[in-house]
């Protein structure tokens, strides 16, 4: 029997459900948290992280970002993910975000064609 | 009482530090996720074979000691067994712009923790990942909101001509000309780095935001009004001798250093991108005045401490 959380999606705000299954709790008990993929209804991407009570600590939107041909890799820690992709779609506004998409390239969570 | 005493000075930083943490139940919430995570990476590493009196290696180690200072790890039965406090995972949410830092906590120290308690903790997380975490750490909002705050509320920067920046890392000039900038103020900031892979970083930066960037100690020129050692000690073998470079080349010495009394998860974090141990408030005062520096005034003991010398 599995149990059913619910969050918006980070992209377009959608409702979306998310199963979690004892085989989560367990994986997340055992790492500390638990990822999983899900789809909102509007077809958006989404990793979700769930702790060992079921509580989703964070949900962010897997998608490739356009500009500079460049794309965020499944390397890119979660935590830093959302800053990047903000930085390849609207470009490095400050010194500081210019450094980290460079530093970023450099640890394999950003590739550039 | 005493504490407010000991630390009237981040009181006073709190004042802009809470607006941004969303007031007193935004701080509370941030000191709940932190003990929680604590207990959490403790549990982890008693549960995947870490010895708490004789921890593996120095990540483990400090993880063990904040623990301690917190009362969160304690031993029982002469020290023979170890047990960790109970915190209950918190209800409300941390505070917006501290979710970068908490989910940073989760996946570096946490999800890693056996790995650190199994293997040497250098190898767990690569020089290039550790770089970018550092930068993504550094340029945090709440971290940069910190940092401006103690350059304008208490070592008032922008009263000085001359200002020497030493361990800059990558950050720290940016926020302090930002700071000189809001009073109108033309400092000249030297920034000194050791570092040449930071050096090259900051080289870039220099040239666009008009700052002086200096290779190594051997490489600074002339007296400064003020030097700065912001989060620095706990990056060098050597805190003594950086406090004695300061006391050559400046007349005054801002020192704000986070120390182990009152320390956080945070500093596991940092460790793991290669940090070495933290000190006490009381070994930075006494390195500071081995160097020569007279105590000005102080602002906070802990969990910065704070104060100018001179």
């Amino acid at each position: 029997m599995s149990l059913t959380t619910r969050l918006r999606c980070p992209i377009c705000g959608a409702d979306t459900s998310v199963a979690i299954t004892p085989e989560l709790l367990r994986q997340a008990s055992e790492k500390g948290v638990a990822r999983l993929l899900v789809r909102c209804p509007r077809g958006h991407a989404i990793v979700v992280t769930i702790d060992q009570y079921g509580y989703v600590r964070s949900a962010l939107p897997v998608h490739e970002a356009g500009r500079q041909d460049c794309e965020v890799t499944d390397k890119a820690p979660t935590s830093v993910r959302a800053r990047l992709i903000a930085i390849l779609e609207k470009g490095a506004v400050t010194d500081a975000d210019a450094l980290l998409l460079e530093k970023a390239k450099a640890a394999g969570w950003v590739i550039c064609i | 009482m005493k504490s407010f005493v000991d630390n009237w000075g981040m009181f006073l930083l709190m004042k802009d530090f809470m607006k941004l943490l969303g007031g007193a139940k935004g701080l509370k919430a941030f000191m709940q996720h932190e003990n929680y995570r604590l207990a959490v990476a403790v549990q982890s590493a008693l549960e995947c074979g870490a010895n708490c009196r004789r921890p593996p290696n120095d990540v483990v180690s400090l993880l063990f000691r904040i623990a301690r200072h917190k009362g969160i790890l304690k031993e029982s039965y002469g020290g023979a067994e170890c047990r960790v406090e109970q915190v209950p995972e918190p209800n409300a949410p941390p505070p917006h712009v501290m979710e970068e830092y908490f989910q940073m906590i989760d996946e570096v120290v946490i999800d890693k923790m056996c790995e650190y308690v199994m293997k040497p903790p250098t190898g767990v997380v690569s020089e290039e990942e550790a770089l970018a975490y550092y930068q993504a750490l550094m340029s945090a909002p709440f971290y940069v909101a910190f940092r401006k705050a103690v350059y304008d509320r208490l070592a008032k920067l922008y009263r000085y001509r001359r200002i020497l920046d030493i361990g800059a890392g990558t950050q720290d000039p940016l926020d302090m000309l930002d700071v000189c900038q809001q009073h109108g103020s033309e400092c000249e900031l030297a920034a000194l780095e050791v570092d040449p892979r930071i050096c090259n970083d900051l080289e870039k930066l220099a040239t666009k935001r008009g700052f002086e960037v200096v290779c190594g100690w051997g490489r600074v020129s002339g007296r400064y009004d003020i030097a700065v050692v912001q989060n620095v000690l706990h990056w060098t073998t050597n805190p003594l001798q950086v406090l004695l470079d300061a006391r050559r080349r400046a007349d005054r010495l801002f020192v704000s250093q986070g120390v182990i009394e009152g320390a956080g998860i945070g500093f596991v974090l940092v460790k793991i991108l290669y940090a070495n141990q933290p000190l006490s408030w009381k070994e930075v005062e006494a390195f500071t005045k081995q160097a020569g520096w007279r105590l000005a005034r102080r602002y906070a003991k802990y969990p910065n401490y704070l104060a100018l010398f001179k």
